[in-house]
């Protein structure tokens, strides 16, 4: 945000200056063209052939000189200008980090010739995924690429989101009443109902929205009490001659913002009955990689170049990343408590008798002969009793 | 550092430059208009000094001096506003990524549930936004205009990504490619200044390949003319190209001698076309990569676990996973994982206090909730990996700190 302010401000000046020097010119030249044509036309008044009286000659001469002043003030006065248009761009340069690939020396490599189709290949994948069929015949077309699928089952989900985004619950409330026994503990068909009493509300009156109500919303009164509540309560705020309504309500009535709502439950309980990913695993690895990249910068602030780059040549990126809820934690991973470390196949997960988990690494470290003390309780046991197990 | 911080600088370099440009421009606009009025008023002045001199010779000379006022007002108003409009691109892509930065900022204290609930849709539709702008500039960035078109188009994003200001650039390209030069030399000559600071050998190649032609033609006397008009300034280390050049003129055309024969082969217009693409790259964009590889490079490295490669392991959902990218993580290292981080392979779900980890008596580890799932169903476990049948009985809980 900081960094957002700080250009706006540069930006905004650099705005005003030039909507004021515009102004300005306007003015100027026009006031200097009137005073021009108003001389015309006092000589215009004696005849054509008389003699230009000295002292008419002398207004003549004090006026060419002053548009000749008045003209290269007003390129002198732009020319000033240059000092607040360059600090727009200096105050971009402080607040962005301009060469954002410096902290990804891989990333040449994936734009070789080998592994570019590779990455194409997914852009394609993403493109027919959501539902962008004629960008991604265009860009199979320019790109050359071979062996994409152009159909698959989540453009569909995808067209049923889209509509819902645009206000039109019909397509995704079909698809969910034909799956209503999966659905039953999903917040989807209440939502979707509740969207469509409202698009009903709007369009043809609050009467057919509770008429609407009356049908569908009882099923759902269980689970979704106190939202049930709040819808039917917006109501009232739908007819035409309502003032505006309390805070609490307005997300309810603006359409645009409960179809974005909608559309992400709907390709996220879909997906999830479907056991699809609801990411592209293009846009799944971009957002992982728009959490890194900070986090990248962040480290290299602290550390000279070339350490980073001798990170880089570890098998490990050189420190953890949250990438949040929805960004990551596609697999389990199972680190050793001890060592802090990953677990791999030379050295698994071990469950000792009592119940703990560690790796047989740190098993191997901690065992005294036969004999072996949980680091966590106090059970003694033999190291011979530990079990590997398996998480994924 | 936030992800503004380290993926935007592009998005309002890039029309800063063009803003930049206009500004210049105009400055040059206003000069010559000025230095025009300036003569104009000079001619008068001299006029009313040359006695004697009859009021309609001063008449005509006024009239000529409103009409070259009122061009420059024509001229200086039109630059300006260029100018201003240019600065409003950048002044809507702030507007844009302040966007993103107050629906971060947004506080998500509990009792306001549906509000926080908005601001992580709104959060995530501006994520969508984002991959479709690295996408458009990708597109752009590797000569695929007419797909950045598209997609710019389908999604309403012509003013957040470069689309119009590449369309320039796709022309000149269009016309490299059936081996016209005007508008690239046009486009060196506008660039010449900022060009030379890059050490650009861009209108060099483009003045090389024309005195090509015209060996290809066997004009080789109006060769001759051309290279003495444009070889003559040449640069230090250009001097070995333009003797091969020369050289050429000795042989005919379809010769087997190198470096002539491949001087003299079709395929430079493609290496042409590729070169333009690259400095008009590097003329407006700071960065040497586009970000689509870079944040996708680092997102696979992010989620690479050693699972990712073992069929058996596989996960349908994890990008690093599946075909295509798949090829791609595996020449990435791993996530850096410190704390365990455990999923039941069955449901999906975080395995903690709420749902324990159970341990089967093969030593594949489940959560508590699934196995009771399936024991309700089925009466008895069936370890969806092994096929084995335990009952629930042997099934032991595992302690993971």
């Amino acid at each position: 945000m900081d960094s957002c302010v700080g250009v706006e401000q540069d930006l905004d000046k650099a705005l005003t200056k030039f909507n004021s020097l515009n102004d300005h010119t306007n003015r100027v030249l026009q006031d200097i063209i009137d005073q021009v044509e108003e001389l015309r036309k006092e000589i215009a008044k004696q005849p054509e052939s008389t003699l230009l009286s000295p002292a008419q000659a002398m207004v003549v001469s004090d006026l060419a000189s002053s548009v000749k002043q008045t003209v290269f003030q007003m390129s002198t006065e732009h020319r000033e200008l240059h000092a607040t248009v360059s600090r727009v761009g200096k105050s971009i340069d402080r607040h962005f980090i301009a060469d954002y690939a410096s902290v990804a020396p891989k990333a040449e490599s994936f734009c070789n010739d080998t592994n570019r189709p590779i990455m194409e290949q997914a852009i394609a994948q993403h493109l027919y995924r959501q539902g962008l069929e004629d960008v991604g015949d265009a860009f199979v077309a320019e790109a050359k690429i071979t062996g994409v699928e152009r159909t698959c089952t989540f453009a569909l989900l995808q067209r049923c989101a889209a509509a819902l985004a645009e206000g039109d619950p019909s397509a995704a409330l079909h698809w969910a009443e034909r799956r209503a026994h999966e659905l039953h503990t999903s917040p989807l068909p209440f939502t979707l109902h509740r969207m469509q009493a409202f698009k009903l509300a709007r369009e043809k009156g609050v009467g057919a929205a509770i008429e609407y109500a009356r049908r569908q919303f009882p099923a759902h009164a269980a689970r979704h009490e106190r939202a049930l509540q709040a819808a039917v309560c917006a109501l009232a705020w739908c007819t035409p001659a309502a003032g505006p309504a309390p805070p609490i309500y307005q997300h309810l009535l603006d359409p645009k913002a409960l179809g974005a709502e909608a559309a992400e439950l709907f390709i996220k309980e879909a997906c999830a009955l479907l056991r699809l990913a609801p990411l592209s695993p293009l846009a799944g690895g971009v957002l992982a990689g728009a959490r890194v990249l900070p986090a990248l910068h962040d480290i290299r602030a602290k550390m000279t170049h070339p350490h980073v780059i001798a990170a880089w040549s570890d098998d490990e990126l050189p420190f953890e990343v949250d990438l949040g809820e929805d960004g990551g934690g596609y697999h389990s991973v199972f680190a050793c408590p001890i060592l802090r470390q990953q677990a791999s196949e030379q050295n698994p997960p071990m469950r000792l008798l009592c119940g703990h988990v560690i790796s047989r690494d740190a098993l191997n470290k901690l065992a005294m002969g036969a004999k072996l003390k949980c680091p966590y309780c106090p059970m003694e046991q033999s190291p011979a009793e530990a079990r590997q197990i398996y998480f994924s | 550092m936030n992800e503004l911080k380290s993926l935007e600088h592009a998005t309002l370099k890039v029309p800063y430059e063009v803003f930049n440009k206009r500004y210049r421009n105009a400055q040059r606009v206003l000069d010559v208009e000025a230095r025009q009025v300036g003569s104009g008023a000079s001619e008068l002045d001299a006029a009313t000094r040359k006695q004697p001199v009859t009021t309609g010779e001063i008449d005509s000379l006024l009239g000529g001096m409103v009409e070259k006022l009122t061009t420059m007002k024509r001229k200086a108003s039109e630059a300006i506003t260029e100018e201003v409009q240019a600065a409003y691109v950048c002044k809507k892509r702030l507007e844009h990524l302040k966007e993103q930065a107050a629906a971060l900022a947004e506080p998500s204290t509990p009792q306001v549930k549906a509000m926080s609930y908005t601001s992580q849709t709104t959060l995530n539709q501006w994520r969508k936004v984002r991959l479709d702008r690295m996408l458009v500039d990708y597109f752009l960035r590797n000569g695929y205009y007419d797909s950045a078109n598209k997609l710019a188009d389908a999604r309403g994003l012509r003013e957040l990504t470069n689309v119009d200001i590449y369309s320039a650039a796709a022309e000149v390209e269009a016309e490299l490619y059936s081996q016209r030069t005007a508008r690239c030399l046009q486009w060196c000559a506008d660039n010449k200044s900022k060009l030379r600071k890059l050490n650009s050998n861009m209108e060099f190649k483009i003045r090389i390949q024309e005195f090509i032609e015209l060996v290809r033609e066997d004009k080789r006397l109006e060769a001759v003319r051309y290279a003495k008009k444009h070889f003559s300034t040449y640069e230090e280390d250009q001097l070995k190209d333009i003797q091969h050049c020369m050289g050429m003129l000795a042989f005919p055309k379809d010769t087997e001698v190198e470096p002539y024969r491949s001087l003299l082969q079709g395929v430079r217009w493609r290496a042409l076309v590729l070169q333009f693409r690259w400095e008009h790259a590097r003329l407006l964009h700071p960065a040497r990569l586009p970000a689509l590889p870079v944040a996708l490079q680092l997102g696979l490295a992010a989620l690479n676990t050693p699972q990712c490669y073992s069929e058996s392991t596989r996960v349908s959902t994890c990008p690093a996973c599946q075909p295509p990218l798949n090829a791609l993580a595996a020449t990435l290292p791993h996530a850096h994982v410190s704390h365990s981080r455990l999923l039941c392979r069955i449901s999906r779900a975080p395995l903690n206090e709420h749902n324990h980890p159970m341990v089967l008596p093969n030593g594949q580890v489940y959560g508590e909730k699934a196995l009771k799932e399936m024991m309700k169903e089925h009466g008895s476990i069936i370890c969806p990996k092994t096929k084995e049948v335990f009952c629930m009985k042997r099934v032991e809980k595992v302690y993971v700190m």
